[in-house]
């Protein structure tokens, strides 16, 4: 068989080929449009014959742009046959209500050390600033420091007394840009062997727990920590979630074990996937909770600390119980 | 060494080969996608100023919506490749040809914090000329390559002399190279050409010819071979 007389011979099949990969390609609309619909195994027995004509040319040493013309024919349908949709209203409901716990709970290392690189400069610092208040200054500057003063402060001018529902939308922007950032960039610090999320953990331990510190020591905790307390149940809970995420990236970095370093990091990856989604869903229940709820001041504390003792029961129980059934 | 193809083999058992994408391309690329992202949040600051409060926290969720969405809905489109990739002809593929995949995109895209870091790009940039695939921090996580798309072979016109008969047997290395060298025939000089075709003229047989005439009778051995007949 020449190269001509192979070209001839399947031409047809590799044009018909090609124009249903287009089909599929351009979508349900077009389909309906055209009087040939697209047949699954059609394609795929299609897709599955150009991939031996493709061989066989390559073994016969056929010209070069019959070869190219299969290799991109094939390339293209391979790309459409082997697709994965991964998403779908059932899939994210099994994330929610299996992966994402499970995922927390199958890296408790992981999360215990992130919650302690956290929790401790933010409880040591917060003492520290609590026992000498001009310690602040080593954290932020003077005007930041007056500036959270204020915000905390019985007077006009502190967040919530006044704050109307557009200052509530504008924060809530705000935080679901800002926090959402942070917690992605302590996930992705975790690159550099883990050092970038431990350093991120730790900043916003000593930022966090300066501030506390300080205003508690100024008089100011009634107004600070009914602001901060329920919100903090998905916030905090969420940093240290994607510090841990980062720490495990770190860890396949170092210590790959039997695997080679990069693809001990694809695994890790893809372990702590579920980890990402949970904790930008939280961050996103935490924006709202502290743009509309945390800024309401004529609340009366005991009911806001009240909401708060339930949203941290429940966000430590899903984490803890949820889907161990399925375990 | 020199060639940067990575090659991948299907289930059907063909070897794709993948083209990856270059510095300069992918600068191109971002360097759009950056345009247009900022395009969109200028225009948007005017209505968000309209409808105040509202308006301005939903652009700064858009602001973040651009920031880290963005290249994770374009690349787990159709065409997996934001607009900019796709001017530059790029595409994102998982290393093995699969069309990219949510989790690797995902993974891929927020690792975009490291590979900014220290400053532009820098871990990114450092990565990727270190690497024959091109791959940044966050594509060596994610197990995916950044590729050119196939550009389209314009097909030989190979059909412009008469077929003439091989004077020998010929191996298939051989045929290919005869076939080959008439495919390039049309990007050639006339005396180039003629140098090439003088190193296979005794496919076309052993009588002293000019060189015009060793060209115009090799090219119609590769017609020959391609299976045409007078």
């Amino acid at each position: 068989m020449t190269p001509l007389h192979f070209e001839q011979q399947y031409q047809a099949e590799w044009d018909e080929l090609a124009a249903q990969v287009r089909l599929i390609f351009e979508g349900r609309a077009k389909q309906s449009a055209t009087s040939r619909p697209i047949r699954g195994e059609h394609v795929a027995s299609l897709y599955r014959r150009a991939c031996e004509h493709l061989a066989l040319a390559r073994a016969r040493a056929y010209p070069r742009y019959m070869i190219d013309k299969l290799e991109r024919i094939t390339s293209d349908a391979h790309q459409v046959i082997y697709q994965r949709r991964e998403f779908g209203l059932t899939r994210a409901w099994h994330a929610v209500a299996y992966d994402f716990p499970r995922a927390v709970r199958a890296h408790a290392g992981y999360v215990w050390l992130a919650a302690a690189l956290f929790m401790i400069p933010t409880l040591l610092v917060g003492w520290l600033v609590y026992e000498r208040p001009d310690l602040i200054l080593s954290v932020v500057d003077g005007e930041t420091a007056a500036k959270f003063e204020e915000m905390y402060s019985d007077s006009a001018e502190a967040i919530g007394s006044t704050r109307g529902a557009n200052e509530n939308w504008i924060m809530f922007g705000f935080y679901i840009k800002n926090n959402i950032s942070v917690a992605f960039q302590c996930f992705a610090g975790g690159m550099l062997a883990g050092v970038g999320s431990m350093f991120f953990l730790i900043y916003n331990g000593v930022f966090g727990g300066a501030i506390g510190g300080y205003l508690t020591e100024r008089g100011l905790s009634h107004n600070f920590y009914s602001f901060v307390v329920t919100h903090a149940a998905f916030e905090l809970t969420a940093i240290v979630l994607s510090g841990a995420a980062g720490l495990r990236l770190g860890h396949a970095l170092i210590a790959p074990g039997r695997k080679t370093r990069l693809q001990s990091m694809v695994d890790a990856s893809k372990d702590i996937l579920p980890i990402i989604y949970g904790f930008v869903v939280m961050l996103i229940i935490a924006a709202a909770i502290e743009a509309f709820w945390s800024s309401a001041r004529w609340l009366p504390s005991e009911v806001k600390y009240s909401v708060a003792a339930i949203c941290w029961l429940a966000v430590l129980l899903y984490l803890t119980l949820q889907g161990r059934r399925a375990d | 060494m020199l060639d940067s193809v990575v090659s991948a083999e299907t289930p059907e058992g063909i070897l794709l080969e993948m083209r990856p994408a270059g510095l300069s391309a992918r600068f191109c690329a971002i360097v759009i996608d950056k345009l247009i992202c900022t395009a969109i949040l200028y225009a948007a600051i005017f209505i968000a100023g309209i409808l105040g409060g509202i308006g301005i926290g939903f652009w700064l969720i858009l602001a973040f919506l651009l920031e880290w969405g963005y290249p994770i809905y374009f690349e787990l489109g159709k065409r997996g490749a934001t607009p900019g990739k796709r001017a530059m002809d790029l595409k994102v593929v998982m290393d093995n040809g699969l069309p990219i995949t949510p989790r690797a995109s995902i993974t891929r895209n927020l690792l975009r914090a490291v590979d900014f870091m220290p400053f532009a790009y820098g871990a990114a940039i450092f990565c990727m000329l270190l690497r024959p695939d091109g791959k940044r921090l966050g594509d060596l996580a994610a197990a995916t390559l950044v590729v050119h798309l196939p550009r389209p072979a314009p097909k030989a016109t190979l059909d412009m002399v008469a077929p003439v008969a091989p004077a020998k047997l010929l191996a298939p290395r051989d045929q290919a190279a005869v076939i080959s060298l008439a495919a390039r025939a049309p990007t050639l000089t006339v005396e180039r050409l003629d140098e090439l075709a003088a190193l296979a003229r005794s496919v076309q047989g052993e009588e002293p010819r000019e060189p015009s005439e060793v060209t115009r009778r090799v090219l119609g051995v590769a017609q020959w071979l391609l299976g045409r007949r007078a």
